[in-house]
């Protein structure tokens, strides 16, 4: 029992990093010091839900790679805020395709 | 304030071993992918920040409180955490209580024998559960107590300057 108490009063990540993240973000000026406690606990729930959906996702359970991050912050509506950051990987050849689709629709409008 | 880029991400270290107490032994994590989940939590951070802060001026609060987390948890649709955070917040505190009780009982103890060195804060009292303010009202009688002390030695020591002065 004490030392479940103990993992769930500390939290991994160092608190004065995510401080650091919390104030470059504009119009923050304090943060409680509980408050900052639970981002950081809330950031690692985060990270470990993150990588256990993703190994989920993935094709053979036995390795996480980067596609399948991006097929899970693609497909949950709830990590949309992600997509900009775990981009889905194409190759040249369909960017290429891509864009050529592009300019034949401008064109036609 | 961030002066560098790298200040805005996490711990390398840190992130992998959260990532690997996550998930089942064995599985490989490739570094393309550990490198997206560090910069995917700091946005979370960030994201997170941002709906707190949010919840906190609605309020009309400067400081960002432990409730405007929870609530900006709900706000993002990570309802799961919600449950979790208020456990991680009620043995916090209760953590908090405890080192505040060991600070007290060993300045309390130090302060009776007078000497002034600060014992390290430990979580052993955690589960005792004194009346906050009738504690601290008591600390700070003594501290008091100690500067009335403080004072009239200074004052003593004038004293004994001046006699050796006016004699020479």
């Amino acid at each position: 029992m004490a030392e479940k108490d103990e993992s769930l009063q500390t939290c991994m990540l160092p608190l004065s990093r995510v401080k650091t993240i919390m104030k470059s973000s504009p119009d923050v000026s304090c943060i409680s010091q509980e408050a900052l406690f639970l981002a950081g606990k809330a950031t690692e729930l985060f990270i470990q839900s993150l990588a256990q959906v993703s190994l989920e996702k993935s094709t053979d359970k036995k390795s996480l790679q980067y596609r399948d991050l991006a097929e899970v912050v693609n497909s949950i509506d709830t990590l949309q805020f992600l997509q900009d950051i775990v981009p889905k990987k194409i190759t040249a050849r369909e960017f290429f395709e891509m864009l050529k689709q592009n300019e034949d629709e401008d064109e036609e409008t | 304030m961030a002066e560098r880029p790298e200040d805005l991400n996490l711990p390398t270290a840190v992130i992998t071993r959260i990532i690997k107490d996550a998930i089942p032994d064995g599985v490989n994590v490739s570094k393309e992918a550990r490198l997206a989940i560090s910069k995917a939590a700091s946005v979370f951070v960030l994201y997170a920040t941002s709906c707190s802060n949010n919840f906190a001026m609605k309020g009309k609060r400067k400081t960002i409180a432990a409730q405007d987390v929870i609530t900006a948890m709900e706000d993002m649709e990570f309802d799961q955490f919600v449950e979790p955070l208020k456990n991680c917040l009620e043995a916090y505190r209760k953590g908090q209580q405890g080192k505040k009780d060991q600070k007290k009982k060993s300045k309390e103890q130090t302060d009776s024998s007078k000497y002034h060195t600060e014992e390290g804060e430990g979580d052993a009292g955690s589960d005792v559960e004194v009346d906050d303010n009738e504690n601290e009202a008591e600390v700070e009688d003594e501290d008091d107590e100690d500067g009335e002390q403080a004072d009239s030695v200074a004052d003593s020591d004038v004293m004994i300057i001046s006699d050796a002065s006016s004699d020479s």
